[in-house]
């Protein structure tokens, strides 16, 4: 206790330089980039509150326009129209983009947005760029977050009269772990210091628990567990998850989901209103964009209105002789688009599975994102869950609200009335394991595993006198192996002499307390005590932008002279 | 981002220990600057000699009753959690709450399942009642479980993508990779 400064100065705000003289030193800030909108929340002392703009909105339009000198982005431009953000100038979507390699699907649906994404088809990044003064100026997505973070920052640093550093950040589930190293760099090019990067359902979850909370406070209520299945879906992702609640702790269960959103709703939308869609805008000229946009706005124009009403008049001329005029049912759009709704069913039903939890252990279905108010898709989730949609949630605020809150907890904030006694213990959204046993992803790290957590599995090899061992790392939990996402690679080298089978090659995994993933492999030969040789420590990812092709070409040089496989003990199943 | 980093590893300095538990509100943590590298305990795992434990049961990891509720274990566990979240720990102790916080998650999760409790409690009355010998057993078990059912899953699906890659031959644009694992297959 002797001396107390020296120590505070050590242990705060990491560089020194951005000492703030504000009563709410430093607050990390909640921030939601949706595919469509973003926001930013912060906690004001004794609630969340959301900062506006200088227009006094607090959804902003996620998208950086290039026509002009400097760069512009939702927050600060005003848009004359709808249409301009579809005139080639601007680039919107970036989170359906970033950390993508051309191979994606996802990236190929994005090619009939109006700025250009072209696409090699051999695993690196896709080129992206805005049409300025008809030309293609090249950009990334990391860029155009950036930018667009920036503005965000700029904005909350103007409301809250503070410089602004700290941030938590929502992502969707199915990131893998090198797209949060994009957003990270995303953030990092904007001065933003990333203290969590939360699911998005994981972030509604905490604010469910913190009104669980209150409402047991208030009421005196009796404070058991909770359980609450979380079902987000913006314009790009959906979501979902299923938390067990009980005295402000939200224990994360199971988390699913998949790059599957309003966007793609609305692209099978324009393809049932112009079938030859994609050849009638192959050339992206100014003329083929500017009828691409029309047709855009036309058909989010219509989804939006059969949310409340069950049919809708489209009329949309598109020049060149071509003319849309259809009535459009609720019934034509949901058959449009059964393939999505039923995709969303499975999620939620694998959720529920995952999680081991009965339909009738649930409390309260929560439904948020910008495709909360879909009608099929609210038959869908009270129809599995056979619960009321929880009201006491706004289905747009709600991530960031949640978001806010980790980051004032995060932050070390306390409350007077225990508010913010709040705890998310977070699950691994995706499997995390290795190739082995021929060309089989064998996970080490299963989804929805606890954080943190260490885990190990035991390899051998598969050649007499095998001297080195390849360790390709995987996150995810599809089928084909080459589907998920690569992590990085390394190779044990040094193994000593032995028939295949002998060596045990320890790989330990092991995700610490700030979501660090760290590798570890040695060797052990049977009957000795300490491994052969230094045992490696690999922090993952250590690939780059074109990590498309990496497996490939080390299958291509190795093929299976460097493979392992899983010890099955004798006796066991 | 990371480059504060080195700033924050911990260190053990009891001084600040004592004087950071109670200042914490005022100091708060700054979680993403820790890089904590993996302690003994990592490197000992892969030795498989993680044993130094005190041999507590995962009732008085718990503080629960041998005879304690589904109930009691899921309040104990969020209890115990509050405490020991790496979260929630204080700056410089999260290694050390995240080794109890990692405690604290294998007995819930071996006491809140009814199947995995009755081998836990069987095992108990044998007298193997050290924690953590059990739980390297327990999870031993059940990755073998897991994998063997994985292994199952991917047998089946494997053989399906083997036909479907069969009936793909005749396209004659297969990658390298894909020509490379069916000579692999068919020689094997």
């Amino acid at each position: 206790m002797a001396e107390p400064a020296y120590l505070v100065a050590s242990d705060s705000e990491t560089t020194g330089e951005e000492k703030s003289s504000s009563p709410f030193p430093d607050i990390a800030i909640g921030i939601d980039i949706g595919t469509s909108q973003c926001s930013v929340a912060v906690w004001s002392g004794s609630q969340v509150e959301l900062v506006r703009n200088t227009r006094n909105q607090k959804l902003m339009r996620s998208y950086v326009t290039f026509k002009d000198e400097i760069p512009a982005g939702g927050v600060s431009n005003q848009l004359a129209h709808e249409y301009e953000m579809l005139s080639g100038a601007a680039i919107f979507n970036m989170k359906r983009l970033i950390g993508r390699v051309d191979t994606d699907p996802v990236v190929h649906a994005s090619k009939s947005l109006p700025f250009l994404v072209q696409t090699l088809n051999i695993g690196v990044r896709p080129f992206i760029a805005a049409l300025v003064k008809n030309m293609w100026r090249s950009t990334t997505p990391e860029e155009v977050l950036a930018i667009f973070l920036v503005e965000l920052r700029a904005m909350a640093e103007v409301q809250l009269k503070r410089p602004v550093r700290n941030v938590v950040l929502t992502i969707p589930v199915s990131f893998s772990r090198f797209q949060i190293t994009r957003i990270e760099r995303a953030c990092a090019m904007a001065g933003l210091q990333v203290l969590r990067l939360m699911p998005e359902p994981t972030a509604v979850a905490l604010l469910y628990a913190q009104q669980q909370q209150q409402s047991v406070h208030e009421n005196m209520g009796s404070g058991s567990e909770k359980i609450a299945l979380i079902f987000n879906m913006g314009a790009g992702f959906c979501d979902v998850a299923v938390t067990a609640t009980a005295g402000g702790v939200s224990q994360i269960k199971a988390l699913a989901g998949t790059a599957l959103g309003g966007e793609d709703i609305l692209l099978n939308m324009m393809r049932h209103l112009l079938p030859d869609m994609d050849t009638h805008f192959s050339t992206r000229g100014i003329d083929e964009i500017r009828r691409m946009g029309l047709l855009r706005v036309a058909t989010q124009d219509a989804i939006h209105k059969l949310s409340s009403q069950s049919s809708v008049q489209i009329d949309v001329d598109l020049g060149n002789g071509r003319k849309i005029s259809k009535a459009l049912g609720r019934e034509e759009f949901e058959d449009v688009n059964w393939e999505i709704f039923e995709k969303c069913e499975s999620l939620i039903k694998q959720c529920l599975h995952d999680a081991k939890v009965e339909v009738e252990d649930i409390s309260d279905v929560i439904l948020v994102g910008g495709c909360s108010n879909i009608p099929k898709l609210r038959n869908i989730i009270t129809g599995v869950c056979k619960r009321e949609i929880y009201n006491g949630i706004n289905p747009l605020e709600a991530a960031v609200r949640g978001a806010a809150l980790e980051g004032a907890v995060a932050s070390g904030v306390n409350d007077p009335f225990g508010s913010l006694d709040l705890l998310t213990i977070q699950a691994t959204p995706l499997s995390i394991g290795v190739r082995a046993d021929g060309n089989s992803f064998v996970p080490i790290i299963h989804q929805n595993t606890t954080m943190p957590v260490r885990r190990d599995v035991i390899f051998t090899t598969v050649h007499d006198n095998q001297a080195e061992a390849l360790i390709i790392v995987y996150e995810g939990d599809e089928k084909a192996m080459e589907k998920n996402h690569l992590l990085g690679y390394f190779k044990i080298t040094g193994i000593p002499p032995a028939l295949k089978g002998v060596p045990e090659i320890n790989v330990c995994m092991d995700i610490d307390a700030s979501n660090v993933l760290r590798v570890f492999a040695g060797v052990v030969m049977p009957g000795v005590q300490n491994p052969a040789g230094p045992v490696m420590e690999v922090r993952m990812p250590t690939v780059d932008d074109g990590h498309g092709w990496c497996a490939e070409a080390l299958n291509r040089t190795y093929g299976s002279t460097l493979d392992l496989v899983t010890v099955q003990k004798k006796g066991a199943h | 981002m990371y480059s504060n980093g080195v700033g924050h590893l911990p260190r053990s300095d009891p001084l600040r220990f004592s004087f950071l538990h109670s200042t914490r509100l005022e100091n708060p943590p700054q979680f993403v600057s820790f890089r904590i590298r993996p302690g003994p305990a990592i490197r000992s795992s892969l030795n498989d000699t993680i044993s130094e434990r005190p041999a507590m049961s995962f009732y008085e990891l718990l503080g629960i009753p041998e005879t304690g509720s589904l109930v009691e274990i899921k309040q104990a566990y969020k209890q115990l959690a509050r405490k020991y979240h790496p979260d929630v720990s204080p700056p410089g102790r999260a290694e050390e709450y995240t080794q109890a916080f990692i405690r604290v998650q294998e007995a819930y999760e071996t006491l809140s399942d009814p199947r995995r409790r009755a081998l836990y409690d069987r095992d108990m009355a044998k007298g193997v009642h050290l924690a953590f010998t059990a739980r390297r057993r327990g999870i031993f078990d059940e990755q073998m479980e897991e994998k063997s059912e994985w292994k199952s899953r991917w047998q089946s699906q494997l053989s399906e993508l083997k036909r479907k890659s069969m009936q793909k031959d005749s396209d004659d644009n297969m990658s390298w990779g894909a020509r490379m694992r069916r000579e692999r297959n068919q020689s094997s």
